[in-house]
C-alpha cells in the first residue's frame, strides 16, 4: 500500500527494512559457506589445510575473475553468456602470439586480454547500438568466439610456450622453500598464487568502482531504470558498454590465467563457464531484473560454488552427482532470494 | 472457477429490484499489516444502481478497501456482507465468481491477445480441446455491443488506446456478470471526449443496476457521474454524504483534515520581459509542426490541450530525449544544440516527466543517490570518486529545503509517496542548478496536500527567475498556477493566452480546434 506524507514509511512487511534484509542475505551466504567449510574439514582431514586453501582459492579464482564482470553485466540488467568461449579465444590469442610471433609472454598476454576486451566490445555494441537482447548478442558471441579459437588453432592444444608462459598461472609471493641438508627442497609455505592476488586486488578494485565511484553509481541507476538514467543525463549505452568490455577483457584475464597454468592453449577450456559465472553472482544476491548486486556477494558466491566442487571431491563425490547439488544450490539460493523480494 | 464461499448458505440469483437496495456492506472493518494499522473501523456499503465514490489522500486506505472487496486481502477483523450474506472471500476469483470485478488503474490486458481472447482468457468456449472461436467472437462482440462501444472484438489489444483497453475491461467484468464494479482511477489517462464515453457507459450501467465503486483524485468530474461519497482519512473512516448535498470544498477538507482555503498558493512570482528560452519552427514529422514559443524568466508558461495533442512530444523533443526534424530552441539568445538529455542538462534544462516510475526515479536507489544522480561531477573528484561526506551533506540539504518525508536518505524511492518522490525529482534538477524546468503533469496521482506543497515550490523556482513551463490536463491547475498558456491542438499551438484574462471555456475551445486564428504571444 502507498504510505501517507504525514507517517514516515514504515518497514515493509515481515518488519525488516530492505538494509536489513540485504545484510541477513549476505549473512546467510556467508553462513552456509562457513557450515560448508566446517562440514568438510570434519569429513576429510584434508581439507582444512593451508595447501588445500591455496588449491581451492587457485580453483576459485577462474568463477570470481568472470562473476565480477557477470555481477558488473547483470546489474545493467544484462547477461554475458560468452565468457567461457572468450576466454579460450583470448588464451589461444595469446599462445600463439608468444609462439607464431615470438612476442614476449606480458604482451602476448596483454594482446590476450586486449582480445576479450575487443570482443565484449562487440557484445556491447550489439547490444546498444543494434538493440539486440543481450542473450541473443552474447549467445552469438560465444559460438563465433569459440569456433575462432577452433579454427585458428586447427582445434589442437599449443603447447611448447616456455616456462615463462607458466608464471602467472604456477607462481606464488612469499614462498618460502628451505632447502634441507640433504639438498631436497622443502616447502614451508607455499606462498600466495599470483592468480588469487590478482583476484583479490581487482575484486577490491571493481567493487570501490562500483561503491565509490560516479561509473558505478551509473552501473547501478541503468540497471535500476534506464529510461529515469537517460532523461538525467547518464550516457546509458556508454555505461552498458563499459560492462561488457569489463567482462569481456576479465574473461580474456582468466583464459591467460587458465592457459598459464597448464602451459598449454587449450581452444577447448572454460566450456559452460560462464553459467559458473553467473551462478556466482545469483549465489551472491544479484538480481538477474538489474539494479542489484555486490562484489562482495559474488566473491562469497565463486567460493560457495569452489567450496563445495574441492570438498566434494575430496569426499569422493562423483563428478555427476556434484553437479546435481551445486545445481540444487543455486535453485535453493534464488528461491530465498525470491521470498526475500516477495512483496 | 471456484465458486465465492459464502457462510450461512447460498445465494439465490434475485430479481433485479429497484435501485437503493443495498448490495454490498462493510461494517467495522479492520485491516492490520505487521507495524502498520492500513484500516481502522471502516464503514462502507454500496447500493444498487449508484456510483458511489471513495476519497482520501494517498496513503488513506483506498486500495486496501478495493483489495478487501474484491478478494485480494481478508480483513483482520469487520464484516463484508454481499447481497445479504455475510461473505469472506478466499481470493479475488472467488469475489468475480459471485459478481464482484474490479478494473485496475494499470489494466491487466495481456497486449499480443485479441480483444476477444482476452475478454474470456481462461473461460475460452470450448469446442472438446480446441477453442469455440465463433462463439468467442460473438460473446466478445454481445459484451462490447452492451456498452455501446465499437471495438473490433479481432483486433490485437496493443493496437488499442488507453480508453479502449478500458472498455474491453469494462466489457469483460459484464461478461463475467458482475454486479459490483470498481474502478480505479478510470480516467487519469484519459482525454476529455474519452472521459465523456466513460461516462456515459457508466451512467448506462447504472441504469441497469450495478453498483459502481468509483476512485480517483478528479473531484472535478464527480459532480456528473456520483452520487454518493464515502472520505478516508489515516486509514479511518471520516463521512459518506449525497454528493448533491455536499461539495468539493467540503470532500477536500475532510480529506485533509483541515479546511483548505484555497488549493493553490498565492503566485509571488512576477515574470519580467526577459526571454530565457525560446522555441522556433519545432517541428516533428506526423508528432507537432511549427511550435513557436517565447518563455520569460520568472515565468509559469501553461502547456494545455487534450491528450496526444503534442505536449508532451514537444517538452521531451526540447530536451533531447525524442529528436526533433527542424526548429531550433534558444537558451538565453544562445541557440542551442542538443541531441540527447545530457546535452540539455548540461545546458541548463530539465524536463520531470510525466511518469515518475518510470522514466524519474530510479525506484530501487536510495533517496540521496536519486537527488545526486543527475548531477555527479559535483559530489565527486576529477577521478570520478564520489565524496560520501559532500553527498551526504546535498542530500540533506535538499531534503530540508523540500521537506521531504524520508525516514532516512538511504531509504529506496519506492518506498515513498508520490508527492515525495515528485519532490525527490525537483530536488535533482534544482541540485543541478537548472535554469528551465518543464514539469509534465507534476501533480498526478499525488495528494492534495503534497500538490499545494509542489504548486508552492513552483512559484518559488519562477520568483528565484528560473523558467518553469507547466504541461498540465487540469485546467483548474493550468488558471491557478501559469502567468500564460499555449493550449495545443493537433500537434500546433492554437493559441497563447494571457491566464488572467481567459477561462476553462476559453481554453477548451482552443484545445479543441475551434479557437480564432492563432494569436501567438
Amino acid at each position: 500500500m502507498t504510505m501517507t506524507v504525514t507517517t514516515p514509511p514504515a518497514p515493509a512487511r515481515g518488519g525488516l527494512t530492505d538494509r536489513q534484509k540485504d545484510i541477513v542475505q549476505k549473512f546467510a551466504a556467508l553462513g552456509s559457506l562457513l557450515v560448508l567449510i566446517v562440514v568438510f574439514s570434519l569429513s576429510s582431514g584434508a581439507f582444512f589445510t593451508v595447501n588445500n586453501g591455496m588449491t581451492i582459492a587457485l580453483q576459485v579464482t577462474s568463477i570470481a575473475l568472470l562473476g565480477i564482470g557477470a555481477t558488473c553485466v547483470i546489474i545493467t540488467g544484462g547477461i554475458d553468456l560468452s565468457v567461457g568461449s572468450v576466454l579460450a579465444l583470448s588464451g589461444v590469442i595469446a599462445a600463439l602470439a608468444v609462439k607464431e610471433l615470438g612476442m614476449p609472454v606480458p604482451f602476448a598476454m596483454m594482446f590476450g586480454i586486449l582480445t576479450g576486451a575487443f570482443c565484449g566490445l562487440v557484445n556491447g555494441i550489439l547490444v546498444t547500438r543494434l538493440r539486440l537482447p543481450p542473450f541473443i548478442a552474447t549467445l552469438g558471441m560465444m559460438l563465433i568466439a569459440r569456433g575462432v579459437a577452433l579454427q585458428i588453432t586447427g582445434a589442437r592444444a599449443i603447447s611448447g610456450l616456455g616456462e615463462s608462459f607458466g608464471v602467472l598461472g604456477n607462481g606464488a609471493l612469499f614462498r618460502v622453500v628451505t632447502i634441507a641438508d640433504d639438498g631436497f627442497p622443502t616447502v614451508v609455505f607455499p606462498g600466495i598464487p599470483y592468480p588469487v592476488i590478482l583476484m583479490a586486488v581487482i575484486a577490491v578494485a571493481v567493487s570501490l568502482m562500483l561503491n565509490r565511484s560516479v561509473l558505478g553509481r551509473h552501473i547501478y541507476a541503468v540497471g535500476s531504470n534506464s529510461e529515469a538514467a537517460r532523461l538525467s543525463g547518464v550516457d546509458v549505452a556508454g555505461v552498458t558498454r563499459f560492462t561488457y568490455v569489463l567482462s569481456g577483457a576479465l574473461a580474456g584475464l582468466t583464459g591467460c590465467v587458465l592457459m598459464s597454468r597448464l602451459v598449454t592453449a587449450q581452444p577447448n577450456e572454460g566450456v559452460m563457464y560462464e553459467l559458473d559465472a553467473i551462478a556466482s553472482a545469483v549465489i551472491g544476491g544479484t538480481s538477474l531484473i538489474g539494479g542489484v548486486g555486490t562484489i562482495s556477494g559474488t566473491f562469497i558466491g565463486s567460493f560457495v560454488i569452489g567450496i563445495l566442487r574441492n570438498g566434494l571431491n575430496m569426499n569422493g563425490v562423483s563428478a555427476f552427482t556434484q553437479q546435481i547439488i551445486i545445481g540444487l544450490v543455486i535453485l535453493l539460493t534464488v528461491w530465498i532470494d525470491q521470498l526475500r523480494n516477495r512483496k | 472457477m471456484p465458486s465465492g464461499v459464502i457462510a450461512d448458505g447460498r445465494i439465490d440469483a434475485p430479481p433485479i429490484r429497484a435501485a437503493g437496495e443495498t448490495l454490498l456492506s462493510l461494517e467495522n472493518i479492520c485491516k492490520e499489516f505487521p507495524g502498520v494499522k492500513a484500516l481502522q473501523g471502516v464503514h462502507f456499503n454500496l447500493r444498487r444502481g449508484e456510483v458511489h465514490a471513495v476519497c482520501g489522500e494517498n496513503g488513506a486506505g483506498k486500495s486496501t478497501l478495493m483489495k478487501i472487496i474484491s478478494g485480494v486481502y481478508a480483513p483482520t477483523s469487520g464484516r463484508l456482507v454481499y447481497k445479504g450474506q455475510p461473505c469472506s472471500f478466499a481470493s479475488p476469483l472467488e469475489a468475480e465468481a459471485v459478481g464482484i470485478a474490479i478494473i485496475h488503474q494499470e489494466l491487466n490486458l495481456i497486449p499480443h491477445l485479441s480483444v476477444a481472447e482476452n475478454i474470456y482468457l481462461a473461460r475460452e468456449p470450448r469446442r472438446g480441446f480446441f477453442v469455440d472461436r465463433k462463439a468467442l467472437r460473438a460473446n466478445a462482440k454481445a459484451c462490447l455491443d452492451r456498452l455501446g462501444v465499437a471495438i473490433d472484438p479481432d483486433r490485437l489489444v496493443r493496437e488499442l488506446s488507453v480508453a479502449q483497453c478500458q472498455m474491453v475491461e469494462i466489457a469483460k467484468a459484464l461478461s463475467l456478470d458482475a454486479q459490483v464494479l470498481i474502478m480505479d482511477e478510470p480516467t487519469s489517462s484519459l482525454t476529455e471526449q474519452e472521459t465523456r464515453l466513460l461516462f456515459k457507459v457508466i451512467h448506462d450501467l447504472r441504469a441497469s443496476g450495478v453498483g459502481i465503486v468509483y476512485i480517483s483524485h478528479r473531484l472535478d468530474e464527480m459532480a456528473e457521474i456520483v452520487d454518493r461519497v464515502t472520505v478516508l482519512r489515516d486509514g479511518r473512516y471520516i463521512a459518506t454524504d449525497d454528493f448533491a448535498a455536499t461539495s468539493v470544498d467540503a470532500i477536500v477538507a475532510r480529506m485533509v483534515g483541515r479546511s483548505l482555503e484555497e488549493k493553490f498558493p498565492e503566485r509571488r512570482a512576477r515574470p519580467t520581459t526577459d526571454v530565457i528560452l525560446s522555441a522556433r519552427g519545432l517541428t516533428r514529422h506526423r508528432v507537432f509542426q511549427d511550435i513557436d514559443f517565447d518563455l520569460y524568466r520568472g515565468e509559469i508558461l501553461g502547456f494545455a490541450g487534450l491528450m496526444g495533442a503534442g505536449r508532451t512530444e514537444v517538452a521531451r523533443a526540447i530536451f533531447g530525449a525524442d529528436t526533433l526534424d527542424a526548429g531550433t530552441v534558444s537558451l538565453e539568445g544562445r541557440v542551442l544544440d542538443i541531441r540527447s538529455p545530457r546535452d540539455a542538462i548540461k545546458a541548463g534544462l530539465a524536463y520531470l516527466s510525466e511518469d515518475r516510475k518510470a522514466q524519474g526515479l530510479a525506484v530501487k536507489m536510495p533517496v540521496d543517490a536519486n537527488m545526486t544522480l543527475a548531477n555527479m561531477e559535483a559530489v565527486s573528484n576529477r577521478f570520478g570518486v564520489i565524496d560520501f561526506t559532500r553527498h551526504a551533506e546535498v542530500a540533506k540539504e535538499y531534503i530540508d529545503l523540500l521537506s521531504i518525508k524520508t525516514p532516512s536518505p538511504d531509504q529506496p524511492v519506492r518506498l515513498l509517496s508520490g508527492g515525495n518522490q515528485q519532490k525527490i525529482i525537483i530536488g535533482k534538477w534544482l541540485f543541478r542548478q537548472s535554469r528551465v524546468l518543464i514539469f509534465d503533469e507534476p501533480t498526478r496521482g499525488i495528494d492534495v496536500g503534497a500538490k499545494f506543497a509542489i504548486y508552492q515550490i513552483m512559484d518559488e523556482l519562477a520568483a528565484k527567475g528560473i523558467g518553469v513551463i507547466l504541461i498540465s490536463s487540469e485546467l483548474p491547475e493550468i488558471l491557478g498556477m501559469t502567468d500564460r498558456v499555449a493550449v495545443f491542438h493537433h500537434g500546433r499551438i492554437a493559441g497563447v493566452l494571457e491566464t488572467a484574462a481567459t477561462s476553462q471555456e476559453e481554453i477548451m475551445h482552443f484545445a479543441s480546434g475551434y479557437g480564432r486564428p492563432a494569436g501567438r504571444g
